[in-house]
């Protein structure tokens, strides 16, 4: 790639072996922040790391689905 | 850059650094498109945002 803006020239003022690791650790730092606040402030967001509870915990109503589909009774015409 | 051949004193030369800076970029952007695709299947499939 060439380097058409001079942005390259950073690599002749900090030692790569400086940069390249405060570089790529912030990165990972502020990717673990994130994760961190995102799993803090949120309830699905550690069911989905528990695994299996996801549909519980994104669910907000406590209407059974079995109870809100379920039709009426037919009443026996027998009788 | 008058000498290419320069040494600077993080130890490369200019060709070096742009080679480098080339590596740099080139991760950037697959870090990049990663993570798009990442935050594509976090809305899709999350709560997230709704």
């Amino acid at each position: 790639m060439a380097d058409v803006d001079g942005q390259a020239g950073i690599w002749l003022v900090v030692p790569p072996k400086v940069g390249l690791p405060l570089f790529l650790g912030t990165v990972t730092l502020i990717a673990l922040l994130v994760h961190a606040a995102i799993l803090n402030h949120t309830t699905w967001f550690s069911a989905y790391w528990e695994g299996g509870k996801h549909k519980a915990a994104m669910s907000t109503t406590t209407v059974p689905p079995t109870a809100a589909l379920a039709p009426a009774a037919p009443s026996n015409p027998t009788k | 850059m008058a000498d290419p051949n320069k040494v600077y004193p993080t130890g490369l030369t200019s060709a070096e650094a742009e080679e480098l800076h080339g590596h740099v970029i080139n991760g950037t952007r697959i870090f990049g498109a990663a993570a798009v695709f990442a935050h594509f299947l976090a809305y899709a499939l999350t709560p997230w945002l709704h």
